[in-house]
């Protein structure tokens, strides 16, 4: 698999002259290599991996910071609204415009240094996420957040959506491994930010280029583990294998990673790959202990197995490295092998309280049967992330009775102290929610931050803040749920 | 994804390219497979990006002309295929698509007449053997010559072997564990004969009766895949007529491109006559290491003689063996059988060489860039021969690993098996 652009390749220059005052101006200042403004080029430009939004009024695909920096001048001059973009793998629709916008996509901002004695990579915003740990591993190093689209994501998108994945369990999401960024503001204006007080990149970390456009990161490279096992579980019933991971990690278990899916998406990923997965399960977990003591990890693999068994799971250890890891492209596949079943989905991305999972797990599998449509669940179940996923065909299904589950559902998290957004975001798609899961005074704090850093409103607009509302006008019931259609026609 | 394509009006093929776009959730898992994308970075020349554009042209929405230089700079490698987790067909789409499309389409005179000549010589040995005898001696002036007609001069080997004239019969020798049809192929009659006459040697030294049928032809992928539908319909039609599946253990071929290109003919027939003869014929077809995988593992072929000294051979994934066909395992088992061999992996093996038919005619800047990459990695191995199972992937290999300055032998698998057999390598 490629996963960079190893050299300079002479780009195809647009076919046709600028189509916008705006493109004019960028064509001039950039030249027209890095300026897309046919309509068959922006078409390409308007939609993520869940959303399509608006067709862009023009694209830019810069290839340096200062490139970002006269994109956002001249956007800013243009009063036109800025939205980044990265490989668009992302599922809130955070990189899909809602409104006529610039886009500016990072893929060709692909240079990547390894630091072996800091344990350091500075990766511009378009470096592919796993190409970090590519580069890393001869110098006997990985960057372990793994988000399932890793060989497509780019590191800017996984640092908007603050992007999580299975390692996340025990290594921590994108942000927990920043040690600085780069980023343009709204007036154009480069920053440098650390940790330290006061941790302005930490603010920038999951905005969503709400606030800025993170277009350089230093990042924390870590050792890979020298051991690694892998274990499948699968049950009769899905709240069985909730009620097995809270037994697990209760008895002392740390996986590295802990993952569930239901029977649907069992049945999907297997028609995908054929690997001979539990088709009759109700649900799968699959389980990672690691470790650099062999003794340890066996034996945090023999407590999970323990728990798993406890609660009728049947069980079975990965024979192999090569098994372990078909096992787990088997679980990076599950997202889009959903499409086999319907052609549309609602995904969600909803973290509850471990105590909670059995109850959660079984009362959205009764929403979702109760609704008449078809609902299939799989998450990083070990801290609690779940994706209920609705699968619809907007021919067929309303998009009514889709958010009206998919509300039901994020009410659900919310009643068990739960929160909206584990690692995909927020964006377009639960904004709508945001409202009944953040309290007003919180909500006008992060209105206040929004206004300090982007008083035009310009950086990518519609994304997740609620419109602003007096906090005495707060009732839940007057958050619309169907603001954004889904796949909307650009 | 979400689409207003009038499939009614479009008839079989219509629904051949609405099912696909429905099937694409837009995820972008493609992207990184995709070796226009990893040269150009830009999504317009990935597949996600060209089946949006595709659907937009399809509704009536995007002019056929603007999306079209986007749409041509696709390999067809279905390397997209192998990424795709919902399952999109993206072959049956591209090559629907551009069968619907090319009527439409307004070339200049030099391209037509470029585009001719090649659908004429390509599938037709005895031409394309003189044609590529004056390229031989036209090749010192490649350099002076515009890059439409240096590419497939730059293809060329130093040397073109004669043509041979394959036995029309070849007997199993010893107890006959099977016949099979084989399908010769056409650019590697001219380019390669001893691919052929190595699989008729090795087959028949395993017991396997090998029959050529008479009234064969060129398989039609060449022009399937360059939208010159009709052209194709004619040579499927040609073959159906060859080659009856129910005389045959199985039809082989020897050239990944072509076994593909058979095993598509239920789709381009799709909704006419022949389609049911189509897909009888497309279920006997196998690519010859598939064929003699399941030999191996079904009571064995005959021994190899071991090699006279460790040999590395580098295994190039042809496309149409990994991503069209599935076929990756069976090669790599077959070189494992013989004393000596170890099997190297490729970076980037999943990365199309850039040859995926006429493509290095038609953008050969792209396929150049491929074909160095290609090389680059191949090298990278270390390797003391270099195995693929398809010509076009032959050719391109062999040229720019000379490019850049490596001897390194390149050979078909089943040569490579042949040679073990006589003991020679």
């Amino acid at each position: 698999m490629s996963l960079m652009t190893t050299k300079r390749t002479p780009k195809p220059v647009s076919t046709s002259r600028p189509l916008s005052p705006l493109a004019a101006e960028l064509t001039r200042l950039l030249g027209p290599q890095k300026v897309l403004s046919s309509r068959a080029e922006r078409l390409n430009y308007g939609y993520d991996a869940i959303l399509v939004g608006k067709t862009p009024l023009c694209v830019v695909l810069p290839e340096s910071t200062a490139d970002v920096v006269a994109a956002v001048r001249a956007a800013r001059a243009a009063g036109v609204p800025i939205v980044g973009r990265g490989a668009a793998s992302g599922l809130s629709g955070g990189a899909a415009p809602l409104e006529e916008s610039l886009v500016i996509a990072f893929t060709r901002m692909t240079r990547l240094e390894i630091f072996a004695a800091q344990r350091e990579a500075r990766a511009q915003a378009g470096v592919i996420t796993l190409a970090i740990s590519d580069a890393a591993r001869p110098h006997g190093l990985v960057y372990p957040p793994d988000p399932a689209s890793f060989r497509t994501s780019t590191i800017g998108g996984n640092l908007a959506e603050n992007a999580g994945g299975p390692m996340c369990f025990k290594y921590g999401v994108t942000g927990d491994y920043v040690k600085a960024l780069e980023f343009v503001d709204a007036d154009g204006e480069v920053h440098h930010l650390t940790r330290g007080a006061f941790d302005l990149a930490g603010l920038l970390i999951g905005s969503e280029g709400t606030l800025g456009l993170i277009t350089e990161a230093t990042l924390r490279l870590s050792t890979p583990p020298r051991f690694t096992r892998t274990l499948m579980s699968h049950f009769a019933e899905v709240g069985q294998a909730a009620q097995a991971v809270s037994e697990a990690i209760a008895a002392g278990a740390v996986p590295s990673k802990l993952e569930f899916m239901d029977r649907a998406c069992v049945g999907a990923v297997e028609d995908y790959l054929q690997i001979g997965l539990p088709r009759e399960a109700e649900a799968v977990l699959l389980v990672d202990t690691d470790g650099e003591d062999l003794a340890t990890v066996e034996e945090e693999l023999a407590l999970v197995e323990a728990a798993c068994l406890h609660h009728g799971g049947k069980v079975r250890r990965a024979a192999s490295d090569a098994d372990s890891a078909a096992l787990w492209r088997a679980r990076r596949s599950i997202s889009p092998s959903l499409g086999r079943i319907r052609p549309q989905r609602m995904n969600e991305d909803i973290v509850v309280p471990r105590s909670s999972l059995a109850e959660v797990v079984r009362e959205i599998k009764a929403l979702g049967e109760a609704s008449g449509l078809r609902l299939v669940q799989f998450g990083h179940i070990g801290d609690g992330n779940l994706h209920p996923n609705i699968l619809f065909d907007p021919r067929r299904e309303s998009s009514e009775k889709v958010h009206e589950l998919a509300h039901q559902v994020a009410q659900v998290a919310i009643r068990h102290g739960g929160v909206l957004s584990g690692e995909h975001g927020i964006g377009a798609m639960k904004r709508g929610f945001m409202a009944e899961a953040v309290d007003p005074v919180t909500i006008s704090a992060l209105w206040s931050v929004k206004h300090a850093l982007d008083p035009q409103g310009r950086l990518n607009p519609g994304k997740i803040l609620p419109d602003e509302i007096r906090s005495d006008e707060i009732r839940s019931d007057e958050i619309s749920l169907d603001e954004i259609s889904l796949d909307a026609r650009p | 994804m979400n689409h207003d394509i009038p499939v009614g009006q479009l008839g079989a093929q219509g629904e051949i390219m609405a099912h696909a776009i429905d099937a694409c959730v837009h995820c972008g898992f493609c992207l990184p497979a995709c070796p226009t994308y990893a040269l150009l970075g830009d999504e317009m020349d990935s597949p996600r990006g060209r089946i949006f554009l595709m659907k937009e042209v399809l509704e009536g929405e995007l002019p056929l002309f603007d999306a079209a230089p986007h749409l041509d700079r696709c390999l067809g490698c279905m390397g997209c295929v192998t990424a795709c987790p919902s399952g999109v067909p993206y072959g049956e789409l591209i090559t629907s698509f551009r069968g619907w499309s090319e009527p439409q389409r307004e070339r200049s005179a030099f391209d037509k007449a470029k585009r001719a000549a090649i659908l004429k010589i390509l599938p037709a040995p005895k031409l394309f053997s003189v044609a590529a005898r004056i390229g031989q001696y036209a090749k010192p002036l490649a350099p002076l010559l515009p890059s439409a007609l240096r590419s497939p001069l730059d293809l060329l080997p130093e040397h073109v072997p004669a043509m041979q004239n394959l036995p029309r019969f070849t007997p199993a020798q010893g107890e006959r564990r099977a016949r099979v049809a084989f399908l010769e192929g056409c650019a590697q009659q001219a380019l390669a004969p001893n691919f052929n006459a190595a699989t008729l040697r090795v087959l028949a030294h395993n017991g396997v009766e090998v029959v050529i049928p008479g009234g064969q032809g060129c398989c039609g992928a060449a022009a399937l895949h360059t939208g010159a539908r009709g052209e194709a319909l004619k040579l499927a039609r040609a073959n159906l007529k060859a080659f009856n599946p129910d005389d045959y253990d199985a039809i082989l071929s020897n050239a990944g491109g072509c076994g593909a290109g058979l095993r598509e003919y239920p789709e381009v027939l799709r909704g006419l006559p022949e389609e049911q003869a189509a897909q009888a014929l497309s279920a006997k077809v196998m690519d010859i290491s598939t064929f003699l995988a399941h030999l191996s593992e079904d009571g064995g072929l005959e021994p190899f003689e071991p090699t006279s000294r460790p040999l590395s051979v580098a295994y190039h994934d042809a496309c149409h063996l990994a991503h069209a066909q599935g076929i990756r395992a069976q090669p790599r088992a077959l070189l494992r059988l013989i004393p000596g061999v170890t099997v190297l992996e490729v970076p980037e093996g999943d990365l199309c060489c850039g040859s995926a038919g006429t493509y290095n005619l038609e953008q050969p800047d792209l396929a150049s860039q491929l074909g160095a990459r290609k090389a680059g990695n191949v090298l990278s191995t270390k390797p003391d021969l270099v195995a693929s199972g398809n010509i076009g992937c032959h050719t391109q290999l062999q040229s720019h690993l000379r490019r850049q300055g490596s001897k390194v032998p390149v050979h078909h698998t089943i040569e490579i098996l042949d040679l073990a057999y006589r003991g020679e390598l």
